[in-house]
């Protein structure tokens, strides 16, 4: 990584001597950005390297699934795709429910590559997708910050944002999800917004309008930009910046866009239904009063309508947000969603949706892992942020404000931090930019007038400022060779630590696929756990096609994608009754357990125990949260307080409350557990010995444990399997009074009870 | 002898007969005087004799929820003010619920006025929210944990019907505070505006939004949100002196998130200060007129500051994630 670093600076020197050279210059920028490419996609390949080409984790394997079952059915099978294997008994329509741009992106290019005879499995291309794209969002954003500032800036942003830890963690090879692509959407969207609203014409706000339908289709956090944009638009409003260049590019990306988007079958009638979009709509409307406003006013410009402008501007203003306001009281705008809602009511999430709470990516971030994420950008991207706001323009307010919601988002939630990212970089690269730039040119200060073509280009006010450049600069006034070289230095140290940070930081906290485990002895060797792909093969090998499996929710879509079984609940938590049904089921005794387990057809339990080998991501770590999930559904049955110690531990000793120690999820996972050390039976997990040990299951048995203990699989038992009394041999026999010996007159064989004796020549008696 | 079995049994019946009659009157009054009470005051204060007349002694066939609690501002009890206000909302939503009836009562023992039942029921902190229930004595459970639930009015309702199973709709009188803040916050902003119409200069001052959203920048990426959802402690006192930073990666101090904040700032102000010196940005005014001794000065002074305070920010770091190889 060093290397594209070098040639960055390489640009950055010569830029001033083949100024001229525009040949050369492009090639250098090429020549960055492919390494850049390269180097973002090398830098993600080590989960393949290390393990294999393998899909990771638990989205990434739905995503998985539903492209393969495109790319076999065709793609209106796949809108049309009713998978009866989710949600048992309710099933899940595919196709009306799941962002198809994924899973479209990477049929397309496994049919232009089968076109051109080349066999690639689908499944390589879902591997290697994420990667590819970290070197188009790299082009992307070097295009970003070349319209906001200057080349060498963007060439800068690219190097960052190919290896920046805070989105490799989101598009390592194997991580199959929608965020891989959707980071070089948003980017190139804003890109084309940006071009747009540069140039006024009608084709570029066509183009974002294309850019944002092609967001849409991928990722839910399109309504970032469908409120970033109008949020723009709104503050160049205030700041008095309209323009009929602003007029042209907002309306015809609003209404393009809205369009659009309302194709994608998921998100449907949204666009004009619910609050996320209302802002646009509103702006879209304000806009639409100011410009009619400055027709008037163009037409008799005297100065007292200057003031009606202002008025009828506000006017406009309060009318748009009464009538939003108004329209939610009446029902005909849902208002907003709870996830959207809990980003800004921060406890929100924590009382009303437990689902959401659960879940560790949305947590808010610590200052620690925006530097893990971020490194030494995150202390050098608000030199970029000042500048920008000092020699604001119409782009320079858009990374501001873009800027400014990303880091309060990030900070929210650690998930959005991957937004945060691609700003990140840019306002970095243009920090570092600048810096370079200066400390590297000064020799060349002569030749300055040449530069100010650029500036001409690319500041509003550099008219006025325009004279003072051509002044030659004073001889004295240089800063010298010993601190620019003492710079210089300085800051590649810095680069140079970044690129290995990055690269340290996704190899040890992002490269792993989390369904191969690897645990390292104490020699340094290397042993891989693959526990969990053997129960999901087991599944799916040795129980019917039609089995139901019940786990936790985390699993569902790694049972439905390896095991290929029905699953009671997955990873799309959108019914939150069932999934509570199920925690219920976990958090029960046994036998309230299996009535729930009757009800909902259940064939197989699986739970994941991480005790004998100190696997701290399992299911008795995440058991309390299934009690609360349940507990809000049931409140009547489940109570979160039994399950803690008197004094409010959480335990599984022998101190542990006697509900925890008789629940369903406690006596799967320690049923029958010698393993984990010393003493026999000992969790490495939670650092205790289990405080029920040594019980039976009536109602369920074992059916398969994997190596290390990981996964544990039990089939329920029918009816008819523990209801029976169970007899000893002796009493097995059936008595039977034995009377085959006893062979009296009547009870021999073929005999007729009352048999009217035949006597010739006699009339036969009827029968009573 | 007969006879006198008789008349010790006799005698025994009556007695009993009159014992339960009184015993029935008893609690008809006692939920009498309590209705009565209830419906003067929604919390009923209680003493000492009070408490063991209407919770302790034995004729009852309602709940009882009482609060334990230390209002007298000499005792310094700030939290106490905080349930007492979601207590007061329990007790009133209660009052005009549909779910009201005398099987449930609300009331409070303050210190001050009560010691003797702390030492009955040997408290030694407060508040505490215990359920008497009809039958029977209180269970560990019956005492709520704040700490787990939380002080919230929905929680205590919560609570509430997890003990009792009666089930109370809350209803909070409507908080006008935060629009009258924001309404407040709006005139003075306005105000402040038309008292300086005539000089909006600073509105268009570029160097004090760039402050304003680069202090907003620093006080998100040194995780004041965290802070603010999370509560963690300003910092941590041991035995061997404070600790201001936190051990591991997943948590933080409040000084320490401060600290970040300083170091991210020293770093930034040192690159500016560099970029001023080495002549700005293009279309910002370059001091051409300072002397070329001042600017490597202002250099130099950058360079430090960015090195120096980046080490520190990265030795913190390196403090707190563990196998973090790098310096």
């Amino acid at each position: 990584m060093p290397t594209e670093a070098e040639a960055q600076h390489a640009n950055v020197r010569n830029k001033g001597i083949f100024n001229n050279m525009t040949g050369f210059s492009t090639l250098i920028t090429v020549t960055v950005l492919l390494l850049a490419w390269l180097a973002g996609f090398a830098s993600r390949l080590f989960a393949v390297i290390r393990f294999e080409s393998i899909i990771h984790e638990f989205d990434p394997w739905f995503n998985y699934r539903s492209t393969a079952y495109m790319v076999q059915h065709g793609f209106y099978n796949f809108l049309n795709w009713f998978d009866e294997r989710a949600w048992y008994p309710l099933g899940r329509i595919v196709g009306g429910t799941v962002y198809p741009g994924l899973m479209i992106t990477s049929g397309t290019i496994h049919w232009i590559l089968h076109t051109l005879n080349i066999p690639v499995h689908i499944r390589d291309i879902c591997v290697f997708l994420a990667p590819v794209f970290s070197g188009l969002t790299a082009i992307a954003t070097y295009l970003l910050t070349s319209e906001l500032w200057s080349r060498g800036a963007g060439l800068f942003a690219a190097c960052f944002i190919a290896i920046i830890p805070g989105y490799s963690s989101r598009s390592v090879a194997g991580s199959y999800d929608n965020e891989g692509i959707a980071i070089f959407a948003l980017q190139f969207t804003y890109y084309l917004w940006l071009k747009s609203i540069k140039s006024g014409s009608v084709f570029w706000s066509i183009c974002t309008a294309l850019s944002y339908f092609y967001m849409v289709s991928a990722w839910g956090g399109y309504v970032f930009i469908i409120n970033l944009i109008p949020l723009h638009v709104f503050v160049l409003l205030i700041m008095g910046r309209f323009s009929q260049r602003l007029f042209v590019s907002y309306t015809v990306f609003y209404i393009i866009g809205l369009l659009l988007s309302m194709q994608i079958p998921f998100v449907g009638f949204q666009p004009i239904r619910t609050s996320e979009h209302m802002a646009a709509s509103g702006v879209f409307a304000l806009l639409m009063a100011i410009g009619a406003l400055k027709y008037l006013h163009s037409l008799n410009p005297k100065r007292q309508w200057k003031q009606l402008l202002i008025l009828g501007g506000l006017v406009a203003a309060g009318t748009v947000f009464l009538a939003v306001v108004l329209l939610t009281y009446m029902g005909v705008i849902a208002p907003w969603s709870g996830r959207f809602y809990s980003l800004w009511d921060t406890g929100y999430a924590k009382i009303h949706i437990p689902i959401i709470a659960s879940v560790s990516e949305h947590q808010p971030t610590t200052w620690s892992s925006f530097f893990f994420d971020l490194h030494v950008l995150v202390c050098t991207f608000p030199v970029g942020l000042w500048y920008c706001i000092k020699n604001v323009n119409d782009e320079r307010v858009f990374v501001a404000l873009y800027a400014i919601s990303a880091v309060y988002f990030a900070g929210v939630m650690v998930r959005l931090m991957l937004t945060l990212t691609p700003v990140v970089c840019v306002l970095a690269g243009i920090a570092f930019s600048i810096l370079l730039d200066l400390v590297l040119k000064e020799d060349e200060m002569q030749i300055a007038p040449v530069e100010t073509e650029d500036s001409k280009n690319l500041y509003d006010k550099a008219g006025k400022l325009k004279k003072r450049t051509h002044e030659p600069a004073p001889v004295d006034s240089g800063l010298g060779m010993n601190v620019r070289s003492g710079t210089l230095i300085a800051f590649m140290i810095l680069l140079m630590l970044f690129s290995v940070h990055c690269t340290w930081a996704t190899s040890n906290a992002y490269s792993s696929p989390s369904i191969v485990l690897a645990s390292y002895g104490n020699d340094g060797s290397r042993k891989i756990l693959d526990d969990f792909r053997e129960a999901y093969g087991w599944l799916s090998q040795n129980t019917a096609e039609d089995a139901r499996i019940m786990s936790w929710w985390d699993y569902g879509y790694q049972i439905a994608g390896m095991g290929n079984r029905t699953t009671l609940v997955d990873n799309n938590t959108w019914n939150n009754s069932h999934i509570a049904l199920v925690g219920k089921a976990m958090a029960s005794n046994e036998s309230a357990a299996y009535d729930i387990m009757t009800m909902l057809d259940v064939d197989y339990v699986l739970v994941i125990f991480g005790g004998a080998i100190g696997y701290s991501g399992d299911d008795i770590n995440k058991f309390i949260w299934m009690v609360r999930i349940a507990e809000g559904e049931h409140p009547k049955d489940i109570h979160e307080a039994d399950y803690f110690t008197e004094r409010g531990e959480y335990r599984i000793d022998s101190e542990a409350s006697k509900t925890m120690l008789n629940c369903l999820m406690y006596k799967l996972s320690y049923y029958r557990y010698d393993s984990g050390g010393s003493p026999a039976g000992y969790d490495r997990t939670r650092g205790s010995l289990p405080g029920n040990r040594g019980f039976q299951l009536t109602y369920l048995e074992e059916a398969y444990t994997t190596e290390h203990w990981l996964v544990r699989i039990y089939r329920v038992k029918k009816p008819d399997e523990f209801n029976r009394p169970r007899l000893p041999l002796s009493k097995r026999k059936i008595v039977t009074s034995n009377n085959l010996s006893k062979k009296t007159s009547k009870r021999r064989k073929g005999l007729i009870k009352n048999k009217p004796t035949l006597v010739k020549g006699k009339k036969v008696t009827k029968l009573e | 002898m007969k006879y006198k079995t008789l008349l010790c049994l006799t005698v025994i019946l009556t007695y009993f007969n009159i014992n339960a009659q009184s015993r029935a009157k008893g609690l008809e009054e006692k939920v009498q005087q309590l209705t009565d009470m209830t419906s003067k005051q929604s919390i009923i204060p209680l003493n000492f004799n009070k408490f063991k007349e209407y919770v302790k002694s034995p004729p009852r066939d309602y709940s009882f929820i009482v609060m334990f609690t230390a209002m007298a501002p000499s005792r310094r009890c700030t939290i106490c003010q905080h349930v007492y206000d979601e207590y007061l909302v329990v007790a009133n939503s209660f009052r005009i619920s549909p779910s009201f009836s005398d099987k449930l009562f609300f009331g409070m023992v303050d210190f001050d006025e009560g010691s003797d039942v702390f030492q009955m029921l040997r408290l030694n902190t407060a508040p505490v929210i215990m359920h008497f229930p009809a039958k029977g004595k209180p269970k560990p459970a019956d005492s709520m944990d704040f700490e787990r639930a939380g002080i919230h009015a929905e929680a205590i309702i919560k609570w509430i019907q997890d003990r009792t199973d009666i089930p109370i709709r809350i209803f909070r009188p409507p908080n006008y505070s935060g629009v009258i803040a924001f309404a407040m916050l709006f005139v003075l902003v306005a105000g402040f505006l038309y008292l300086r119409r005539n000089n909006l200069e600073f509105l268009y001052n570029k160097q004090m939004w760039a402050a304003i959203a680069v202090v907003f920048c620093f006080a998100m990426v040194s995780g004041q949100m965290w802070n603010q959802i999370r509560g963690p402690p300003f910092f941590h006192r041991t035995k061997n002196g404070p600790v201001y930073i936190n051990g591991g990666s997943h948590g933080q101090f409040v000084l320490e998130s401060y600290i970040v904040a300083i170091l991210n700032g020293a770093v930034v102000v040192g690159m500016i200060l560099m970029i001023e010196a080495a002549g700005g940005v293009k279309g910002t005014d370059i001091n051409r007129a300072q002397d070329g001794k001042r600017r490597r000065f202002q250099s130099v002074v950058g360079l430090v500051l960015v090195c120096v305070f980046f080490s520190l920010l990265l030795s913190v770091f390196r403090a707190k994630t563990q196998g973090y190889p790098y310096r």
